[in-house]
């Protein structure tokens, strides 16, 4: 019962907010406009499940922010290792990386839209882009503060090059490199959404919002922030998981 | 478990096995802001092989540099370090090393741990985890293999570094502290032990120690270091068949011997 109550803890303020939310829709006909009632909700999301159009829109924008943050992630490590690891490499990309950096994802859409076009491969550069750049950061980080100890035991086990980076460097490097996955995941939910918002050709969580709000369907637009937030939670939850399996061997902290 | 006798090891002792060291005229200087700090200077050592040897010194007397350049981890140095004939310039799974700390890759299981010694040996996988069970029998850490370091104790984490060190069957184990970081108990136990394997393996050995009894205790021969810059200043030798007792009256005596060297200027 205790570990009940304590596992519920965390729905006590949304539930307070729904019926807040309720509250004020049924004040009038504008309020339930603008706090569309429970009720048009569920009648909403049933309609969108029956459709198929709810669950094509996630697994499209799932899809994206996926291979976007599988490219993005995986650039991210090598280049972060990279730079740790050469001082030239360092140089020649740390001020380009650093003023890049700065700018916002979304405001680099409408280049990237010329460039590459709306469709599909132009989402997953934006994601991708998204995942880099923290991933970049986490990776230096973690890849330029392996113990030195460990090295000098890699030298004494004549471990060579590649078996230093993959048992060595790597797993050290984990625990950041982790940290930063959790990072670039949110930036890369976040802008697989944003993208469908911008560049409107397509299926996604976003291009349903879009749609919605062109025909004044503001119960699916709340569908699509629920699901939004609540898949964002969930691949969040999964992450983590997945992180404190990967690094099950430091132990309780 | 910790104070298992004596007993038969899994592994045929290395009999005659090589391991003479040679040490001439060794000097080192570190670099400190462009100028040299001479932190060896003309060193001169034989070890035979299959020898025990302790060194103790003073903080900052360069006896872990020695270990250091005697491994292969510093390249750099004036003099001769020859292992069998053939000058010390690298690492070489010919000399294996156990530091204080025992230096296991956290995310690393003991067996992995220890198994990442024979990466580049040519043996097939069978022949490695027979390799692998055995040296972990070798220093009691059955039950264990797949504990990670943060689950194991200091003793156990300093056995199974042993266990890693030994598994190449090096021509010569360097010591660096290695049971320094452990409380009394556990260091008379490992004491015990490592003397049990050295019975066994007959490598040669070179352990530093702040520890004069542990110096007396193991070494076939004890050698003193003074500090800056680092020279050998004394030695004597044990003369006592292993394995001691530590009660031994010719080890008192030594061992009042060695610390009024070790205190003298």
């Amino acid at each position: 019962m205790n570990a009940f109550v304590r596992r519920s803890r965390g729905l006590v303020l949304p539930i307070l907010l729904i019926a807040a939310w309720e509250y004020t829709s049924r004040q009038g006909a504008a309020q339930a406009y603008a706090f569309v009632p429970l009720s048009s909700i569920a009648q909403g999301f049933s309609q969108l499940l029956a459709s198929g159009e709810l669950l094509t829109s996630i697994v499209a924008s799932l899809q994206r922010t996926c291979s976007g943050l599988l490219i993005g992630a995986l650039a991210g490590i090598v280049v972060g290792a990279a730079m740790s690891v050469s001082t030239l490499v360092e140089r020649a990309l740390s001020p380009l990386y650093h003023t890049l950096r700065q700018v916002p994802i979304l405001g680099l859409i409408p280049l990237i839209a010329l460039w590459f076009g709306s469709g599909e491969g132009a989402k997953v550069l934006i994601v991708s882009l998204a995942a880099f750049f923290p991933m970049v950061l986490n990776a230096r980080e973690g890849f330029s503060h392996v113990d030195k100890r460990h090295l000098e035991v890699a030298t004494v086990l004549e471990l060579t090059s590649w078996q230093r980076l993959i048992h060595v460097q790597l797993p050290a490097a984990m625990p950041a490199i982790i940290t930063g996955l959790l990072h670039a995941l949110a930036f890369a939910w976040v802008s697989s959404v944003g993208s469908e918002l911008f560049l409107s050709s397509g299926n996604g969580l976003g291009n349903m919002m879009m749609n919605a709000e062109t025909g004044s369907r503001m119960d699916v637009v709340v569908i699509g922030v629920l699901c939004i937030g609540l898949l964002g939670y969930g691949m969040n939850l999964l992450f983590s998981r997945l992180g404190q399996y990967l690094l099950r061997w430091r132990g309780s902290r | 478990m910790m104070n298992a006798p004596l007993k038969q090891s899994p592994i045929a002792p290395a009999a005659a096995l090589p391991g003479a060291l040679d040490i001439r005229n060794l000097s080192k200087d570190y670099l400190i802001d462009g100028l040299p700090l001479p932190v060896l200077e003309n060193i001169n050592l034989h070890v035979q092989a299959g020898e025990f040897v302790s060194i103790v010194g003073a903080s900052g007397c360069g006896k872990s540099s020695l270990l250091r350049l005697i491994v292969g981890l510093e390249a750099q140095y004036k003099g001769d370090i020859l292992l069998d004939g053939e000058r010390i310039d690298a690492t070489s799974l010919e000399r294996g090393i156990v530091f204080q700390d025992h230096r296991l890759f956290p995310w690393k299981t003991v067996s992995e741990n220890i198994a990442m010694a024979l990466s580049n040996l040519p043996l097939d996988k069978a022949d490695k985890a027979r390799r692998v069970t055995e040296h972990i029998q070798l220093v009691n850490l059955q039950g264990f293999e797949n504990a990670y370091p943060h689950q194991l104790s200091g003793g156990m984490a300093q056995r199974a570094a042993i266990a890693r060190a030994l598994i190449t069957q090096p021509k010569i184990l360097l010591l660096d502290e290695p049971f320094g970081a452990l409380d009394a108990l556990t260091r008379v136990r490992l004491q015990h032990e490592l003397q049990r394997l050295w019975i066994q393996q007959r490598s040669t050995m070179i352990m530093v120690t702040h520890d004069v009894e542990e110096a007396l205790y193991l070494g076939d021969r004890v050698i003193v270091m003074d500090a800056r810059p680092g020279r050998i200043k004394h030695q004597v030798t044990v003369d006592l068949p292993h394995p001691r007792n530590r009660s031994h009256p010719r080890l008192h005596a030594l061992k009042d011997e060695l610390l009024a060297e070790l205190v003298s200027h």
